[in-house]
């Protein structure tokens, strides 16, 4: 008897997996549309240099990466926001538009905890900004998380402002910055205190970085974190989130609602608001999302935007077993 | 219910005391036992015993919620979790050791060193922008530069006495180590209400230790 064995990260999804990643698209698909959002479907194959000459780009590592017939490098789509930021910036003409996808992106780099081959369902709308179009997207993911039957989860909101206000005028250098961001995501105080001594930053930038491992929890932390800081960045990304947080409370989802200030991720192309949804029991997050400004301009039109991806199969793990097997 | 990923031997020991002190029925901890699953009476935490390195891989797959294991297990693994907690004990350095008449070796073109620690020897003379041969063991890494295997060696020193035993000394002390709690990235927000307040017993327990 002969095996033939997989790729290490991917796997096959046979049938009775198969029928309820069927059911939890179907939900998902009639939601977005309900929304007003338009699916695409985005190139497989992209060229490596659209996503690796622009500023947010793409981690070298973290693409799969063949050569095509003419002798250039082309990879495995990595990201799905990119490619509908491509999409929106040059080849479609709307002022405003709301596109979503069922896809699959390519994590070269993956193992462990994640795997190489992602399916996600999203949703990213352009054209639009402020406060309510962010709370409102927070509440769409909610929405649709409640319909795909996960009960117990949380969407944790951040802001790339904060860190990037207490940055300015700290005189810590790229790569200190780079190496203390690390420490902060991790929420390793030891480190922060350690690196922030051996770089010397400004003292009242000193007392924010060592802070904001222990910003997170309720609304309440953003009035905290103002007291650390009188960046003007910094203090407006604050008031944007509690901004954010009023209209979710108009929204009736505040009760999934929870605060990380300390999550800052690393290359990435958000401009403001982040978040992501965490269940009860998987050990990832199930989405991701956020406001990415500056990128479609990246590929030649300015346009706000605002979006977020929900991973299918970690999303079936917090549904759970009490879903219907039958079929 | 919290779970816990506790590294069998010592470790877990000094670990119950905490939690012991910190109002948590742990006394299971300290009974000798061969189950590798242990319940506290009242049903709130429960204790998973593994092999010290795998104690980043239960927390990261979220089966374990908290864990405590030692830095230079956390330094190895590069584990995508929250470091939440420095317990300050079982504190020790990761070391470069070889022979005292040999610190020029640490120049040479092309050092050979013997790890356990492989991943983080490599990241660390990476950033030195050093080419260094890594020579992967398992144990008694002190045998390697005796031997000739290898030139200097990257290991956790405590009390230095096989060092000296075998004729090594400290030629750099690289990283400070103790036991660190560690927490899932989805569990300290989705049980905050069960982690944190448990974080903050340990931490005045911890502080209470060392006034």
């Amino acid at each position: 008897m002969s095996f033939f064995k997989l790729p290490a990260g991917l796997r096959d999804i046979l049938p009775q997996e198969s029928a309820r990643l069927d059911r939890m698209e179907a939900i998902l698909r009639e939601k977005f549309i309900k929304a007003g959002y338009r699916t695409v479907r985005t190139a497989g194959l992209e060229y490596y240099d659209t996503l690796a000459c622009i500023e947010s780009r793409v981690p070298q590592t973290k693409m799969f990466k063949m050569t095509d017939k003419d002798g250039n490098l082309i990879v495995l789509r990595p990201d799905m926001t990119l490619a509908c930021a491509r999409i929106a910036a040059t080849k479609l003409r709307d002022e405003k538009i709301k596109l979503c996808y069922f896809s699959n992106i390519y994590d070269f780099s993956a193992g462990g905890n994640s795997d190489r081959e992602v399916m996600q369902a999203g949703v990213e709308s352009f054209g639009e900004q402020g406060a309510e179009s962010d709370a409102k997207t927070v509440a769409f993911a909610a929405e649709c998380l409640r319909a795909s039957g996960i009960e117990n989860f949380i969407i944790d909101i951040g802001h790339v402002g904060f860190y990037k206000g207490i940055l300015e005028g700290s005189g810590l250098s790229e790569e200190a910055a780079e190496e203390i961001r690390g420490y902060i995501n991790a929420k390793d105080a030891v480190n922060t205190e350690i690196a922030l001594k051996k770089y010397g930053a400004s003292k009242k930038a000193q007392s924010a970085l060592l802070a904001l491992p222990s910003l997170f929890g309720g609304v309440q932390i953003l009035e905290t974190a103002k007291s650390f800081t009188d960046n003007g960045m910094a203090l407006s990304a604050l008031e944007h989130l509690q901004e954010v947080y009023a209209y979710l409370r108009e929204l009736g989802v505040e009760q999934y609602i929870s605060f990380d200030l300390g999550t800052i991720k690393s290359l990435s192309y958000y401009s403001g608001m982040v978040f992501t949804g965490l269940a009860e029991g998987v050990g990832a997050p199930i989405l991701s999302g956020g406001r990415y400004d500056g990128l479609c301009a990246q590929f030649g039109k300015d346009r706000t935007a605002v979006g977020f991806a929900i991973g299918l199969m970690r999303a079936l793990r917090a549904q759970g077993t009490e879903v219907d097997e039958s079929c | 219910m919290l779970n816990v990923a506790l590294a069998k031997g010592r470790l877990a020991d000094s670990c119950a005391d905490i939690f012991i002190q910190c109002g948590i029925r742990a006394e299971i901890l300290k009974e000798e036992t061969r189950k590798l699953v242990l319940e506290t009476p009242d049903k709130k935490f429960k204790f998973f015993f593994v092999k010290p390195s795998d104690v980043p891989t239960y927390v990261e797959y979220g089966i374990a919620d908290i864990g405590i294991v030692g830095k230079d297990t956390l330094l190895e693994a590069g584990a995508d979790l929250y470091e939440m907690l420095d317990l300050k004990f079982e504190a020790c350095k990761l070391c470069i050791a070889g022979f005292p008449e040999k610190r020029e070796v640490l120049l040479a073109p092309h050092l050979r060193v013997a790890t356990k620690y492989v991943n983080t020897a490599k990241k660390l003379f990476f950033s030195r922008g050093e080419d260094v041969e890594i020579i992967k063991l398992n144990g008694s890494i002190e045998l390697a530069p005796l031997t000739g295997l290898a030139d200097v060696i990257f290991d956790i020193v405590q009390s230095g006495g096989t060092l000296r035993a075998n004729g090594l000394v400290v030629l750099e002390e690289v990283f400070d180590i103790s036991a660190r709690l560690v927490a899932n990235k989805v569990s300290l927000k989705t049980k905050a209400a069960e982690i944190l307040p448990l974080i903050a017993d340990m931490r005045a327990c911890i502080d209470g230790m060392q006034a």
